[in-house]
């Protein structure tokens, strides 16, 4: 297991790069054209009245106080309120009820990415230049080169519209609810706002298909480009672990050539997938942002979408943060079991 | 003497070397470079021959029908518009030729000024080191750490919205300019362990002089492969915003804009043209520099050359 020396030094990397971030947030968005006041205000807002929200929002105070203001208030997670989408609600509050859908989104995509992705990459790698390596090798460069705002509509065409399989929108029937809580032994415990999860907690197998159902088409969509990147990754990887020395070292000495290749060649050549792995999930968020605004489900990405078109700062500065953030500890993660995969990283 | 001798190193690897020779035996990037050459003609010859003011404007209330299904699928005419029209009335594949020039125009532009940009700021912070390097490099590793499509919404924020592509130009821009730095950072600082450059400081060579005739000719490979990867990734990203309403203006023929459209109004009706014509010439796009992109990093890798050899 990673040293927790090893872990603790990445943890403390990562305090400049988030006030780094925090700091590019609160500059974009005080650079932006558009006067809050007077989103929040109307457009038939008197002067006063303008001067008067400025004061509320703390907006007539000097940039410097604003700043640091801004950066205590990140680091408490706490962006103030909504100017515009969900008008005075907390932009925590939309963050805590959005954020659990885009995730649920990206770990199926991500999953089924991971689990076709890697076997096709090894077998691609192993029978190079094989009938079966030259459809992998064309079919993960289409996967790539396919936009998310394509394969959706075309999907959503083809097997919600005409074969009528798959619904086009939305997360679960609407006939169908499901409480804020569940009870385990007796205590209410919240839940986690991803419909999949939370059918299960709640034994609700009705709603775990239909979620199931709703999931398929975009999970399916984001799948497909992350099974695309995975499997080029492990077979260019897989390619240069089987031409080392210890591989053949390990043949040498009698050993099968199957077991050599899980044995050796796979944790090898799993080590800079890993990393690509993680630099990538940067991406597959955009990506979900995207399946987000194709299929109209709610989550962060169709929020940040709205709140740029409405000039709602305050949602947009928790959003493009809490983005940042899931992208930077996921590549923690990574880092770490980078340096779980291959102890020499840690000295 | 010794710019005579780099600058011959450099042309002639360029010229009959092994890369080359190498990326012209790579049958996928044939087919991409054949592919970008392709919609390269297209995209001319839509901008020689189609006025995008007419592309833009709508039909409706003349006889051309709105969101008419491609000729060849039903009684009508073969010559009548081979994509079908959309919900303006308009001809969906003018507007998708034109669309190529807008998307290599606009790409271009993108990858042009973060190659360049990133190449400077790669450059200076490999050479002069210390503090110079550390300040530039972390900048850069803030920029990387957020997401890129959603760095980009947050910049296009900044820029009017009267601006259209142009808005999601200057922030593409800024996302890509970081990967451009890193990857020239690392090229330079090995060019810079060359005895050869040590040599010429020596001899008294100003700094901009070591710069644009050592370090930066022989940076120029990786370079080449970081921009045809990128190429591929801005004509995606550019349509990307334009879908989701923060590039191209209304009634612009971009692709993004187009597939924005088709979602709108094809999607639950099961008008497919709407949204597929665009979508197909994006991809083939993207693809296209993908496949080349790829044979070139294949080609510069001295390992590949060897195990194919």
């Amino acid at each position: 297991m990673a040293s927790k020396r090893f872990v603790a030094k990445r943890l403390l990397l990562l305090v400049p790069v988030l006030f780094g971030v925090a700091s590019v947030v609160f500059a974009i968005l005080h650079l932006a054209p558009g006067d809050p006041a007077r989103v929040i205000a109307g457009q038939r807002a008197s002067a006063e009245q303008l001067q008067q929200v400025r004061r509320e929002l703390g907006l007539n105070r000097p940039l410097w106080i604003q700043y640091l203001s801004f950066l205590v208030d990140a680091a408490q997670f706490e962006f103030g309120q909504s100017y515009s989408i969900s008008r005075g609600a907390p932009v925590r509050e939309v963050l805590i009820d959005r954020l659990p859908v885009t995730l649920e989104l990206a770990i199926y995509g991500q999953l089924a990415g991971i689990f076709i992705g890697l076997p096709l990459g090894i077998i691609s790698a192993v029978k190079q230049d094989s009938l079966t390596d030259h459809l992998t090798r064309v079919g993960a460069l289409t996967g790539i080169s396919v936009p998310i705002f394509w394969s959706g509509p075309l999907l959503i065409l083809a097997f919600a519209t005409y074969l009528d399989w798959f619904p086009t929108s939305g997360r679960i029937d609407s006939t169908l609810f499901l409480p804020n809580t569940w009870t385990l032994f007796g205590t209410e415990l919240p839940l986690t706002g991803m419909v999949t999860v939370d059918a299960v907690l709640l034994g609700n197998w009705q709603a775990f298909t239909s979620a199931v159902h709703h999931l398929f088409l975009p999970a399916l969509v984001i799948g497909i480009y992350s099974t695309a990147l995975i499997s080029r990754m492990m077979r260019s990887s897989m390619l240069e672990v089987v031409r080392q020395d210890y591989m053949r070292t390990a043949r040498a000495k009698g050993q099968g050539a199957k077991i050599t290749l899980m044995k050796h060649g796979f944790r090898n050549a799993l080590i800079p997938v890993v990393t690509i792995i993680g630099i990538q999930f940067g991406t597959l968020l955009g990506g979900a942002v995207l399946t987000e605004t194709v299929f109209g489900i709610n989550g962060m990405g169709l929020t940040i979408v709205t709140a740029i078109g409405a000039l709602d700062y305050p949602v947009v500065q928790g959003t493009v943060l809490t983005f940042a953030l899931l992208f930077t500890l996921v590549n923690l993660f990574v880092d770490i079991t980078y340096g779980y995969l291959d102890p020499r990283i840690q000295q | 003497m010794s710019t005579e001798t780099s600058q011959r190193g450099v042309v002639g690897r360029l010229r009959a070397s092994p890369f080359l020779s190498q990326l012209l035996s790579n049958r996928l990037a044939v087919v991409g470079l054949t592919i970008i050459l392709g919609m390269l003609a297209v995209a001319i010859y839509a901008r020689v021959t189609l006025d995008p003011g007419a592309l833009a404007s709508s039909r409706l209330g003349t006889e051309i029908p709105d969101r008419a299904p491609p000729g060849w699928t039903g009684p009508a005419a073969f010559d009548q518009h081979l994509f079908g029209t959309d919900s303006a009335a308009r001809d969906i594949y003018k507007r998708c030729l034109y669309g190529a020039w807008l998307a290599l125009q606009y790409g271009t532009i993108t990858v042009g000024i973060s190659t360049v940009a990133g190449v400077g700021l790669g450059i200076i912070a490999a050479y002069y080191g210390d503090v110079t390097d550390n300040v530039v490099m972390r900048t850069m590793d803030v920029l990387l750490a957020f997401p890129p499509l959603l760095l980009a919404l947050a910049l296009v924020a900044i820029f009017p919205r009267e601006l259209g592509l142009w808005r999601a130009v200057a922030a593409l821009t800024l996302v890509y300019t970081p990967r451009f730095a890193r990857v020239v950072r690392g090229a330079a600082l090995k060019v810079l362990e060359d005895e050869y450059v040590d040599a010429t400081i020596a001899l008294g060579a100003a700094d901009p002089r070591v710069l644009a005739r050592h370090v930066l000719p022989n940076t120029l490979a990786p370079i080449t492969v970081q921009s045809t990867l990128n190429f591929g990734l801005a004509i995606i990203d550019l349509a990307a915003l334009s879908f989701l309403g923060f590039g191209a203006t209304a009634g612009t023929p971009s692709w993004g804009l187009m597939l924005s459209r088709g979602v709108e109004n094809g999607l639950l009706t099961g008008r497919w043209w709407l949204s597929f014509f665009p979508g197909l010439f994006l991809a083939i796009t993207v693809l296209g520099f993908n496949l080349l992109g790829d044979g070139m990093r294949d080609a510069l890798d001295p390992r590949m050359r060897e195990a194919i050899d």
